[in-house]
């Protein structure tokens, strides 16, 4: 009997599994990305007070240091595996194909981890203590190493959207699948991103110098280095652009939400100003109003371009073979890797899964429901909460009004042949089309509820009987989902 | 689960390298990131006990192992990632659906590690003056442990959930219906987890030889102090390594059926005796503990007891899933990928060996130095390489991804 690979489904019903690798990530590129362009910035600083004399700017590299120490070094390095743990819950299969592909690579990202954590410890706890040429060294090394980690993962998080090479799928070695347009463009405009968080995060704590004309100093060179960041990203930006899939810029201009490049361009604007101002009068900068930029950036910058990043790659989640609920949608000949859809096409989900209680194998009017909300779990609910929070619940995709046998077709239709955007190729068999469309037939019911439903909580007759009475409006739905 | 079920889930793409290297690395890495983790415990620990007290070098002793703490936590969670890399490689079935069982648990994983760390920074800020005021804030230092050891027991926990197949529907459809929550933790085994963690007392006990040793060589040594702690390293090495002994020999006899094989084999003893001379070491050395380096003998040779603990734990798991469920880590198909392996050995054994040799000698040199440290001309010849290699490899990079983009 052949199976069809699939691990267990995580379900929060709350916000969505997605959301949470969202939150969990997003906070993370805040402290890392933080972390890396103040190491390049410290290098920079402890080799300008060398050379100038100026042991003052020492003392900031260690201030500095002991909050990064916290805010980048502690919660960047728990947010960091974080990412791997939240996404082998919610993504098994998409963090299990970048693993497998990119092992060494990650452990030479491991190596660099840990001799920037003892840099920044040394940097802190022996900033006094050694010679300064010791110490500019260390700073060196510091910098270096860090910028090396960001190195490595952006090839990974490339792949995540797309082989470097086309030929990647005959030829599988890593370097067909690290290096590409993307990889350096990508590199490009995190870099940049890094040097406007350093600038904004930096002034939290040169805003508290107590010598105006130090802190005057080194706020005119935050502010010098956070305007010249954010052209160059916007610029860089640009660039990354042109090295998307077609798919992508097509997600990109039908499916983010309409607030995203009004919040971007908001946020660019505002950060422009702050430097701006910083720049010209020094003693506007200020504790509280760097931490409040810090907040700007991270809402207004970070968490659209999170998503964005993650939304442009459906209905892949890595290297475009491997689907956002987990099926393998593609064949990797270099790797024998084939594609599971013809499985699924002949022998369906049901017969083919897992983790699948043997009374759900052959759907009956009495199961139908239960089998529809597990189909529903397994091929939905990473993209779609089941719920009436989270991620674009699937409530509002058929809502009261749709007939069963509208969603059949629909099921049938867009789904089965792969041809909605943004959408896996999902063929579900006569039956499974049933089951599921009996379950999302009561997911608009009076009945609904925050928590997905249970055959002990749903009445299958009841629940079929209530889905004869919607109205056929799904073919608006599924005319959008086609037609973006 | 059969084994074609078990082989269904594993993950397609294959391995780029043997998978025994994968197993060995993981051992290997999980020791390191175990020996952080027991300093970490066995430091606050000893912090706790320490700060309260009347005692002035308890008082020091427990103002110089909360630095000791604080970087252990940093350094476990560091080295940490590398053993979470590698059982995903060479274990994925089991890994991922264990986690996925739990995920509640693996999120809140996170969090609670967060707050741990933080509830020990806490501690930290509010006592800078611990060796002169004594402890305050108490309280954040027990929080943090207790979050600390919660992080451990639900690690332990999902380890041991891949250790079950047969119960894993079980778990994900109890009565058959299916729950996604993810809200439980389903298996645990008590006394597995308190051999680990009985582990932090004898470790600290070795650790604080080396840190009598690192006392010793500071040309400002305080004698009475530095004979102070030679009793209370000893103690938390006799008992405590006693201690685990035991809780370790009572796991192994209340082993679950399907491992009782193991508690009998040869692995048990070899983990025993490198416990066993560990402990006996610096009892053995007498005086010569006090001569050249021999003061860190001790836990040189503990590390190397928890890398045969960590095999020996290695070797259960292994044995277990290819006896009970068919299931053999090693045949997993490999697609060689030379580069990024001979990119990771470089990176690993030249620049990381030169660039943390170099580091960790200052930062040794200079905690034993009065005043300012001037390191040898060698050792910041070191340096330079350092910054060469970092350098070198940061131009391999480009160069080598400009070549594959244009080609």
């Amino acid at each position: 009997m052949e199976f069809l690979g699939l691990y267990p489904t995580w379900y929060e019903p709350g916000v969505g599994s997605g959301w949470i690798v969202g939150i969990i990530s997003t906070v993370h590129v805040l402290f890392s990305h933080t972390a890396v362009g103040a190491a390049i910035f410290f290098a920079f600083l402890a080799n300008y007070a060398h050379r100038h004399d100026r042991p003052d700017l020492l003392e900031f590299i260690r201030r500095y240091g002991l909050f990064l120490l916290v805010f980048s070094y502690v919660l960047g390095s728990i947010t960091g595996p974080g990412i791997w743990y939240s996404t082998t819950v919610a993504s098994p299969r998409g963090i299990s194909a970048l693993i497998h592909n990119f092992v060494w690579m990650w452990a030479t990202e491991w190596v660099f981890f840990i001799i920037e954590v003892v840099g920044v410890y040394m940097l802190v706890y022996l900033a006094n203590r050694v010679d300064r040429q010791t110490h500019l060294k260390l700073s060196v090394i510091f910098g270096l190493t860090s910028y090396t980690t960001m190195l490595v993962i952006v090839g990974i998080l490339s792949f995540m959207m797309w082989p470097g090479k086309a030929d990647w799928y005959t030829e599988t070695g890593v370097l067909h699948g690290f290096y590409g347009p993307n990889t350096f463009a990508q590199l490009a405009m995190r870099t940049a991103f890094m040097f406007t968080m350093t600038a904004v995060v930096g002034g939290i704590v040169a805003a508290r110098f107590p010598d105006p004309a130090f802190k005057k100093d080194v706020a005119r060179k935050l502010a010098w280095l956070g305007i010249l960041s954010a052209i160059a990203g916007v610029l860089v930006f640009r660039w990354y652009l042109t090295t998307l899939p077609d798919t992508a810029l097509l997600v990109m201009h039908n499916r983010l939400p309409d607030w995203f490049p009004v919040g971007v361009m908001g946020m660019l604007a505002a950060v422009g100003v702050y430097f701006l101002a910083t720049l010209i009068q020094p003693r506007l900068l200020v504790a509280s109003g760097a931490a409040a930029m810090t907040l700007v950036v991270l809402v207004f910058g970070l968490w659209p371009g999170e998503v964005a990043r993650e939304s442009i790659r459906k209905p892949w989640v890595a290297g475009q073979y491997v689907y956002s609920n987990q099926v393998i949608g593609r064949d990797v000949p270099g790797r024998g890797i084939q594609s599971e859809i013809p499985l699924i096409e002949e022998r369906g989900f049901l017969q083919t899964l897992v983790f699948l209680p043997e009374a759900l194998r052959q759907v009956t009017p009495d199961n139908a429901v239960e089998a529809g909300r597990v189909l529903a779990l397994t091929t939905c609910s990473n993209c779609h909460s089941l719920s009436p929070t989270g991620m674009r619940p699937l409530r509002d995709y058929f809502p009261a009004e749709v007939d069963q046998d509208a969603i059949v077709d629909y099921l049938h239709a867009g789904l089965a042949s792969g041809n909605t955007l943004y959408m896996p190729q999902i063929p579900f068999t006569d039956d499974e089309a049933f089951a599921l469309a009996s379950y999302l037939a009561t997911l608009s019911g009076p009945a609904a509820s925050g928590a997905p439903r249970t055959a002990r909580q749903a009445d299958a007759p009841t629940d079929l009987q209530a889905t004869q009475a919607l109205v056929p409006t799904l073919a608006a739905s599924a005319a959008r989902e086609m037609n973006p | 689960m059969t084994p074609e079920i078990l082989y269904a889930l594993r993950d397609p793409a294959g391995v780029p390298t043997h998978p025994w290297l994968f197993l060995i690395l993981g051992a290997l890495t999980l020791a390191l990131h175990m020996a952080a983790v027991q300093v970490m415990l066995g430091t606050g620990l000893l912090t706790l006990r320490g700060a309260y007290s009347k005692n002035p070098y308890w008082r020091r002793l427990a103002a110089h192992l909360l630095i000791t703490a604080k970087i252990a936590v940093s350094v476990a969670i560091v080295i940490g990632v590398a053993p979470l890399l590698f059982v995903q490689v060479v274990y994925d079935p089991f890994w991922y659906t264990s986690n996925v069982l739990s995920a509640w648990w693996v999120i809140g994983f996170i969090l609670i590690l967060i707050a741990g760390y933080i509830a020990l920074y806490v501690f930290y800020w509010k006592n800078h003056h611990l060796e002169t005021e004594g402890g305050r804030s108490g309280h954040w230092l027990v929080l943090s442990l207790a979050l600390l050891l919660g992080v451990g027991y639900i690690v332990h926990a999902l380890t041991n959930q891949m250790l079950f197949p047969e119960e894993w529907l079980a778990w994900y459809a109890p009565d058959g219906i299916i729950q996604p929550d993810g809200q439980r933790l389903h298996y645990a085994y008590p006394l597995r987890f308190g051999f680990f963690i009985a582990l932090s007392l004898p470790v600290t006990g070795a650790w604080l030889l080396g840190y009598r040793r690192f006392q010793q060589g500071r040309p400002d040594a305080d004698a009475a102090y530095i004979a102070w702690l030679k009793p209370l390293a000893l103690g938390l090495l006799v008992v405590g390594g006693l201690l685990a002994v035991v809780l370790g020999a009572l796991w192994m006899l209340t082993l679950p059926e399907k491992m009782a094989w193991f508690a009998a084999s040869p692995w048990v003893y070899v983990a025993l005796g490198a416990l066993l001379i560990t402990v006996a070491l610096p009892l053995a050395l007498g005086r010569t503990l006090d001569q050249g380096y021999w003061g860190y003998a001790t836990f040189g040779l503990g590390a190397v007891a928890l890398i045969v603990v960590c095999a020996m734990r290695e070797v259960l798991r292994y044995f277990t899933l290819t006896g009970s469920h068919g299931y053999d880590a090693l045949d997993y198909s490999v697609h060689m990928d030379w580069y990024s392996l001979v990119l990771f050995l470089l990176t690993f054994a030249v620049l990381g060996g030169v660039t943390l040799g170099y580091m960790l000698t200052v930062a040794w040199q200079a905690g034993q130095t009065v005043g300012r440290y001037r390191p040898s001309p060698a050792l910041s010849r070191l340096g330079s390489l350092s910054i060469g290699l970092l350098v070198l490899w940061t131009l391999a990079y480009f160069g080598i991804g400009f070549y594959v983009w244009a080609n």
